[in-house]
Formats: structure tokens, C-alpha cells, sequence
């Protein structure tokens, strides 16, 4: 056999060219691998060794308690209690096909929703998997502690609303933060997993009531295992907000309404508090406090009846006869007529060939009387005097058309329809038979509830549009108080006082003689306004709207019954119902003043 | 006298680099694998991996060639039958079933496969007058090997296969296949990547794409892609010191003592460390080709390239995978890993190597 370098044949010489070739090409790839491990270790060594670092320390927050939310008298209407939620930390869990089983298994959950939501975290981060869990749960999961690598349990305080539906819209509830949601809120500190208020005052003054939450950094092992505290910052917890709402008031409003659809609203008309806020049909928060399951939020934001809305402020109805209060200012203030005029009501009106017909004939009546029998002929007379622009322009000051600005969200702007509104929107110029509509109350205009509160309290106080608030004060933790609220005057609508003179005096008649007949209370003197708004489907809509004590008004009550038929029927004996409350809270001892 | 002889003939380069290496693997896997419960770790395991394992590269290395070559189809068949053993009953870890297990010992039927299909498919090349001119030589030559590509494939085992693959060209081009014909496999494969593709499991396609973009996956696939590269660069230039790796001895990497080991010794042992090792597979590669290229007859010749092929694939895939340029394909690091099976073959496949470059004196073959 030939010695190793000896002579070789033309094929062995190929195939020694080519191993040379091979071996050329291993060195070239293993000197490649050497230049990337100089930019590895050389290059990039100090970045990533401080990212072993980071393996090690592993920062846990410590979650601050919520603030409270509190009624005016300090009755904790939202508090928290305690629970503890089982987490997972994806980096450390050893076999995570075995803990996705035993968690699904133990907590109900199906394992696919587990692996999302693990998925769908930041490596380090703790991942909640289920909160407020039992203590069997809590008890089995100690057992198996060291067979399940990467699952802690952790304290969680819950939000608990111990009133249950009481007040249910206006507190509002908490949900996981979203993704857009998170976007926007990120450079607040918000982070994937918190809880924000999704709706009400929890939402409205979220940044408040959620505190800070505090830091551990903790050196652990891969097993997540703490070796010992690196440092430590202790969080604060959010601050306490005392709302403007009575509870005491607010469970006599929800105790009236019934299981009527509908809302109702008690109003301080020298400040702009509100003193209760009903709205039916209502939920109760604390399905939402743990995590509400997707079968319930489905059937509860599926519900035809929409219980989730808050019908004070967040739907706009006709407002039927309550408008002709603005019809009536309107009136008063361009002089089409004043307290001593008197109109001829035969029961119908015919304008342009058509027959619009009343309720019934009301015969000669005064203004006085006109407003307190609720007489269409006179207010389409009135209408057609006054004009539909000057009309719209007196329902936007006295805040139709616009949001309250109340501290809540939700709010729609209900409509104040014009000439200019009805071309642009329906194409069609503007009738005159649309200006008789505006006039009682029907038609294009749509109003909530809130607005004609305020509306009302304007007429009480001479004036002032007010901007509704639920927040009374701000507290801090240790109960100092950061803030007060004082009363915002929106606008001021100046007219003469005889006009506000007759048209109060219009008001306290419906009470005393008129169609408001069943609001009326023993030693109290109430003013207002009953409605009865048609509608395109089904009973017309009922309302109330008023004030009272009449001679220096400290509550606006404004009732609406959806489709309740008749306002001096279904709406008035509810607003009687809670000045009757609000006077044995507030003013037991009064007696009604004698006649204006 | 016979060890002046012996050391005269035997290439103690090679040699010493494979010794080098092993006792890195040693360490290694001590480092990594001991912990308070067990301050041994796998040592002991190890050790009695390395002591047949050296039993066998000397048998290997005594052994002349002609016993490999008339082994070579039972050896194969063997390998065929085991490696369908393990398809049907085989042991299931991490999501593939590679294992076969008898009583406390646990074997991989690839492992085999890999030498043997590298005999059998010397021999075949070297019974041929030419070498394989156009693709359907080449195919009728890759028929003989297919059987267990495919076994393997089907574990499913999509790095090993690529093992085989690489190993089948490296000895096709070694054995002097005309470049054009080459090159129309080369069309071939990658005609048929989508189907390959489809042919894959989720987590092995998520494997690949995750390479691509380890964030897709941070948790999952990605996850050993960036812990290994945290390890190895915060080993600097010095490395953190023997036993003092924190990834490892906190066990943030996963698998440091098998396919990951060189992220150990990137960590402990730093750059110098990771050259050192590199270097050491490199005078082992280089040396084994110049054995082979020495080899007048063709089978000897073409096992050694098939042999050098298969180690340096390993090495450049995973040292690769660990530094974050491959994908992760399970591929262990040779005589580094901690694994039985891959050890001893790859010991005994060493012998071979070292049978193939001692330089013989001019008293026979």
C-alpha cells in the first residue's frame, strides 16, 4: 500500500482536493462563530451580563389599596376586602403542560384561556389566573407547593360594594385594564392586569381612588425561590372620595322608582350636588369585583333592557310637557305674553288646514292656569308667537343641546332641533306644524333627565345653570381633605323677576290644582311640571319635574317612568315620595308657608 | 517500547484535543448539574460514559478497517431495526420520542444510525469504479441510506435528519460527485422545502421561526435563544469562573447540561473559554481530514470525511443555536454534552479516525 504522500491516482487527487476544500470550509464557519462570540461576549458582554443580572432580581409589586368612595354623611358606600388570587410566573414554571392542567383542574378554568393568558404576559411578569379564590383551593395549592414550580398566591385586595344595586350607576365597577386603554394610560403607571373603573365615579376619578403601588426587589432563584430583599418601597394607598349622594335619599329614590324603567334624579339647586341619582334597571357591581365570566357579561351587556345604562344621562327621551316650561320662559321674556295674559283653549288649533288636537277643551284660561292644566293650545299659540329659533335659543341656555358636564361619563347631549337642524339632517325645510311640536315638548327635541333637573333648578334659583356633581370632597389616606368642590354656574340667564314670578307661580299651581295633583306633600309646598311624552313606540313616556319647598327651593326631583302613560299618574306619586324622604331627613320640622 | 511505538504512530494531536474537550464537557456538566441536594450532579454518570467510551475508542482505533466494512449492512440493519423500535415504543421526553429504555440505561438508536449510515453508504460509494455522475447515481446511492432518514424524521428528530443530510454530502462530495450534480440536489432540497415544512411539527416550525425573531416567543422557543445568549455574553472576556455561573447555578438555562452546555462554559470561562473550545474542535476536524485525505482506499477515506462531516455539523449547529445565528434544533454539542449514546459513538467514531491517521510505517497498513 502507498506510504501517505506518496503518488496518487487522478481520483484519489480529486478527492484530496476536495477534503482540503472541506477543511477550508469548517474553518471559515468555526471562524465566523469566533467573530460572533467576540461581538457576543467582547462586544456586547457588559449588556448582556447585566441582563443575567436582571434574571436575578425579580421587583414585585406590592398592590396599594383602593381609595373608598363614600356618601356625603361618610357611609363607605365602596370599600375593598380582602382575598388572595392565584398567579403564575411563566419564566419559573418548571413543566408548564402539568401546570396548566392542575390550575385548569383546580380552578375551573379551561386550559386554553390559562395558556392565553400566559401568552399573552411579559416574561417577568406575575400573570393572575384567578382571583378571590376559596380556601380549599388555597389549602390544595400549599400542598402541592414544591410539585408546582412558578404558582403564588397572592394577596389581592377585592372591591366590594356592600350595598349591592344601590347606587349601581353612579358607582360604577372595575375590569381588567384593555389594550387601547393601556396605550393611552401607560405613562400614568398603568400596567397590563391592573383593575380600572370601567364606568361611573370608579371610572371617572380612577387616577384618585388607585393610590400608588409600592416596590420589592427581590433577589430569587430560578425557582423563584427569594433569596433575600434587595429594597423596598412602600406604595400609598388611593385616596377616598365623598360623593355628593345621600344614601338614605338615594335608597328612598330606587324604593319609589320600583322596578319601573326609568330614572330619577334629587338635586340641590343652590349648589349643583346631586343628592340621589336612580336608574332602572340597575346590576350589581360586585359581579364585576372578581372578574366577570364572559357568559355573564354576555348576558348582562346582551340584556334588551340595558341594564348597564345609565338612563339619568346616558339616553335622551322626549320631553313632552316638562319643555313647556322653555316655551313658556321663551314667552315671558320676548313679552308674547306675561302673568295676566289669558288665551281661548277650544280644545284644537287648525293651522295651514290642519287640525291639532288637545287633550280636551280647556276654555278661557290664564297663563297660570294654562301651564298648570298642561293646555297644547295655548303653549302651540305661545310657540307660534315666540318662534322656533328664539325657542331653540332659550332651551340651549337653559343647558338643552349640551352635556351637563357632570362628573360622570356616559353623558349624551340629548338635541335642541332648529330650522338649520332639520335641513341638514332630514332635508326638509321646517314646518309650522314642527314649531307647534318644539312647543309642547314633541318632535325632534330630546332631553335627559339630568338636563331638565337642571333646567328646573335654574327656575328655582332665579337663573343660574348650574353644572351637576357627584364629587362633594377628596380625601386623602390619613383623612385630610385635599379638596373641596364648590358650585360651577355654567350661565347665567338673566330675565326680569316677573318673569320668574310667573312662571313659578304657574308650577306651584300644577301641584296645587293641576295636573300634578300626586306630588303634592303634607308641609311642603310644591312647584313643578308633569309630561307626557309621545313616543314613536309604545305609551308615551311619563314625567315630573320640580322643586321644592316652592318659596326658597332646596331639592329638584325630576322623575321619568319610560312608556309609563301619564306623568301626573305614574311619575308625580314617585316625586312625592322622595321630597316626602328628603323632608324628613332635612327638614322635619317645617310647615308649609302660606300662599305666595 | 511498544508506547514509544505507539506514540510515534498515533496522531496525538487529535488525540489530545478530543481528551481536551471531554474534560470540558466533564466540567462542565459538573458545574452544571450539581446543586445542594447533590453536589456530584451527573459526575458519576459522566465518568462511566467516559470509561467505556474510552474502551471503545481503543478498540476502534486497533480495529482495521475491513471489520467496519463487513459490519456495515448488519450494523445498519441493526440501526434500521432499533431506530423502528423507538418509533413504535419509544420513550417520550420533551415532545419527541428518541429514547429506548432497558431497565436504568437509556439509549438513542440515532446516535448509531449515524455512524452506521456513514459506513454503509462508504462502502456502497467505495464499491462504485466512478463516483456518482448524475443524480439518479447519487439517488441509487441515497436509497440505501433513506430508510433511516426517514425513521428518524418521523420521531420526529428534524436536526438529526439534517445530520444525516449533511454527513450524505459531505462524503458525496468528498467521493468526487461532479458540482452540477451537487448543486441539482441542492434544487432539489429546496423545491422541497414546503413540503418538509408542512411535514413539521408546530413547535418544530415554531422553533424556526422563533429563530428568526426570538421575541415572537419570549416565554416558549425564544426563551432558550435569549437566556443562552445572556449567559454566554455576560461571561465576558474571562468568564465568571468555574462553578460560579449564576444563569446556571440559578437555573435560569434550560438544559445547560445537554444541549446547552456551551452556553456553561461561555458563562464560567468567557471568551477565552469558548475559543479554547472552538479550537479544540478545530484541530480535532482538521486533523481528521488530513487523516482521511492520507487514506489511499477509498472506503477508509470517505468514512473519515462522513465522520469529520457529522461532528462539525453538530459543532456548528449548536454552538450556533447558542449564540443565537441557528435555529434551535436539539443537535447536542459532541463529547461536551452530557448523553451516553452520542458519547460513545462519537468516541468510538474517534477511534476510527485515529486508526485512519496513524502514520504507518512502511511495514503494512
Amino acid at each position: 500500500m502507498s506510504e501517505g504522500w506518496a503518488v496518487r491516482l487522478p481520483g484519489e487527487e480529486r478527492s484530496a482536493r476536495r477534503i482540503a476544500v472541506l477543511a477550508a470550509v469548517f474553518t471559515g464557519a468555526l471562524g465566523l462563530l469566533g467573530l460572533r462570540l467576540w461581538q457576543v461576549q467582547v462586544l456586547q458582554g457588559a449588556y448582556y451580563d447585566q441582563l443575567a443580572q436582571g434574571n436575578r432580581l425579580r421587583i414585585n409589586r406590592l398592590p396599594a389599596p383602593r381609595g373608598l368612595i363614600l356618601d356625603r354623611r361618610g357611609i363607605p358606600l365602596v370599600t375593598n376586602r380582602p382575598s388572595f388570587s392565584v398567579a403564575v410566573l411563566p419564566m419559573v414554571v418548571g413543566d408548564r403542560s402539568r401546570v396548566v392542567s392542575v390550575l385548569s383542574r383546580l380552578l375551573g378554568i379551561p386550559e386554553a384561556e390559562i395558556r392565553a393568558k400566559l401568552r399573552a404576559a411579559p416574561p417577568f411578569a406575575l400573570v393572575r389566573i384567578r382571583r378571590d379564590v376559596g380556601i380549599r383551593v388555597l389549602t390544595t395549592l400549599e400542598e402541592w407547593r414544591t410539585d408546582l414550580r412558578g404558582v403564588a398566591v397572592i394577596a389581592d385586595p377585592l372591591r366590594s360594594y356592600p350595598y349591592g344595586t344601590l347606587a349601581a350607576h353612579v358607582l360604577g365597577y372595575l375590569g381588567e385594564i384593555s389594550g387601547p386603554e393601556l396605550e393611552r394610560l401607560r405613562p400614568w403607571g398603568y400596567e397590563m392586569g391592573d383593575l380600572i373603573g370601567k364606568a361611573g365615579v370608579e371610572r371617572q376619578y380612577d387616577r384618585l381612588l388607585r393610590g400608588e403601588d409600592g416596590e420589592q426587589v427581590v433577589e430569587v432563584d430560578a425557582a423563584g425561590r427569594p433569596l433575600r430583599v434587595f429594597r423596598q418601597q412602600e406604595g400609598r394607598p388611593g385616596n377616598t372620595v365623598v360623593l355628593t349622594l345621600d344614601l338614605r335619599l338615594q335608597e328612598a329614590a330606587e324604593r319609589a322608582l320600583g322596578a319601573r324603567p326609568g330614572a330619577v334624579v334629587a338635586m340641590d339647586p343652590r349648589t349643583g350636588e346631586i343628592l340621589a341619582m336612580a336608574s332602572w334597571p340597575s346590576y350589581d357591581p360586585n359581579l364585576f369585583a372578581v372578574g366577570i365570566s364572559p357568559e355573564a357579561w354576555r348576558r348582562i351587556s346582551g340584556d334588551r333592557r340595558t341594564p348597564l345604562v345609565n338612563r339619568a344621562l346616558a339616553t335622551a327621551y322626549e320631553p313632552g310637557s316638562v319643555f313647556k316650561v322653555v316655551t313658556g320662559l321663551a314667552a315671558l321674556r320676548t313679552r308674547a305674553a306675561d302673568a295676566g295674559s289669558t288665551f281661548f283653549c277650544p280644545g284644537s288649533l287648525t293651522l295651514g288646514g290642519r287640525v291639532f288636537r288637545d287633550l280636551r277643551a280647556h276654555g278661557r284660561v290664564s297663563f297660570r292656569s294654562g301651564v298648570a292644566q298642561s293646555c297644547n293650545v295655548m303653549f302651540w299659540q305661545l310657540g307660534l308667537r315666540v318662534g322656533p329659533i328664539p325657542l331653540a335659543q332659550m332651551a340651549r341656555s337653559l343647558g338643552f343641546g349640551e352635556r351637563t358636564g357632570v362628573d360622570l361619563p356616559g353623558e349624551v347631549e340629548g338635541i335642541v332641533p332648529t330650522p338649520e337642524y332639520k335641513r341638514q339632517v332630514f332635508g326638509e325645510p321646517w314646518y309650522p306644524g314642527d314649531t307647534l311640536n318644539m312647543a309642547i315638548g314633541q318632535g325632534f327635541t330630546l332631553v335627559t333627565p339630568l338636563q331638565v333637573a337642571r333646567m328646573m333648578a335654574a327656575v328655582a334659583n332665579g337663573g343660574q345653570v348650574l353644572q351637576p356633581r357627584l364629587l362633594r370632597s377628596v380625601l386623602s389616606p390619613e383623612g385630610m381633605v385635599l379638596y373641596t368642590s364648590k358650585p360651577v354656574v355654567v350661565r347665567r340667564l338673566s330675565l326680569p323677576p316677573e318673569v320668574w314670578a310667573a312662571i313659578r307661580g304657574g308650577l306651584v299651581a300644577v301641584v296645587e290644582e293641576g295636573t300634578g295633583r300626586a306630588a303634592a306633600v303634607e308641609g311642603v309646598r310644591v312647584a313643578g311640571k308633569t309630561g307626557s311624552a309621545e313616543t314613536p313606540r309604545g305609551r308615551p313616556h311619563a314625567w315630573f319635574a320640580g322643586y321644592a319647598p316652592a318659596e326658597d327651593p332646596r331639592l329638584v326631583v325630576v322623575v321619568l317612568v319610560e312608556h309609563g302613560a301619564r306623568g301626573g299618574i305614574a311619575a308625580a306619586p314617585i316625586a312625592r315620595q322622595v321630597i316626602q324622604a328628603w323632608k324628613h331627613l332635612y327638614a322635619p320640622t317645617e310647615v308649609a308657608a302660606g300662599r305666595p | 517500547m511498544a508506547l514509544r511505538r505507539w506514540v510515534a504512530e498515533t496522531d496525538l494531536l487529535l488525540l489530545g484535543s478530543v481528551l481536551g474537550l471531554c474534560t470540558l464537557g466533564t466540567l462542565a456538566i459538573l458545574s452544571a448539574t450539581r446543586s445542594p441536594e447533590s453536589p456530584w450532579g451527573l459526575l458519576p454518570v459522566r465518568l462511566a460514559h467516559l470509561a467505556v467510551g474510552s474502551v471503545l475508542l481503543g478498540g476502534c482505533a486497533a480495529l482495521p478497517l475491513q471489520a467496519f466494512r463487513r459490519a456495515a449492512r448488519g450494523l445498519y440493519g441493526v440501526s434500521l431495526a432499533l431506530l423502528l423500535a423507538v418509533d413504535v415504543a419509544g420513550h417520550e421526553r420533551l415532545g419527541a420520542q428518541r429514547w429506548l429504555q432497558l431497565g436504568p440505561l437509556s439509549f438513542q438508536p440515532s446516535e448509531l444510525a449515524k455512524l452506521s449510515v456513514i459506513l454503509l453508504l462508504a462502502d456502497v460509494l467505495a464499491r462504485r469504479p466512478t463516483p456518482p455522475r448524475n443524480l439518479r447515481e447519487v439517488g441509487g446511492c441515497g436509497l440505501w441510506v433513506l430508510p433511516a432518514l426517514v425513521l428518524v424524521f418521523l420521531q420526529p428528530d428534524f436536526g438529526t435528519t439534517l445530520v444525516f443530510l449533511a454527513a450524505v454530502l459531505g462524503m458525496l462530495f468528498a467521493a468526487g460527485t461532479p458540482l452540477r450534480t451537487l448543486a441539482g440536489l441542492g434544487g432539489i432540497g429546496l423545491a422541497a422545502l414546503p413540503v418538509v415544512w408542512r411535514w413539521l411539527k408546530p413547535y418544530q416550525q415554531r422553533r424556526l421561526l422563533v429563530f428568526l425573531d426570538p421575541s415572537l416567543d419570549p416565554l416558549g422557543a425564544g426563551y432558550h435563544l435569549i437566556q443562552s445568549k445572556i449567559a454566554i455574553g455576560s461571561g465576558q472576556v474571562w468568564g465568571k469562573g468555574l462553578f460560579q455561573g449564576t444563569q446556571n447555578a440559578l437555573q435560569f438555562l434550560p438544559m445547560q447540561h445537554t444541549d446547552f452546555v456551551f452556553a456553561v462554559i461561555g458563562e464560567e470561562l468567557g471568551f477565552v473559554g469558548t475559543v479554547g473550545v472552538l479550537g479544540l474542535f478545530w484541530v480535532y476536524l482538521i486533523r481528521g481530514l488530513q487523516a482521511a485525505q492520507r487514506t489511499p482506499e477509498a472506503f477508509g477515506r470517505l468514512v473519515g470525511v462522513g465522520i469529520v462531516s457529522t461532528i462539525g455539523f453538530h459543532v456548528l449547529v449548536n454552538v450556533g443555536m447558542t449564540v443565537g445565528v441557528m435555529p434551535v434544533t436539539g443537535i447536542p454539542l459532541p463529547f461536551l454534552s452530557h448523553g451516553g449514546s452520542a458519547l460513545l459513538v462519537n468516541l468510538a467514531a474517534t477511534g476510527i479516525l485515529l486508526h485512519l491517521g496513524r502514520r504507518r510505517s512502511w511495514s503494512g497498513p
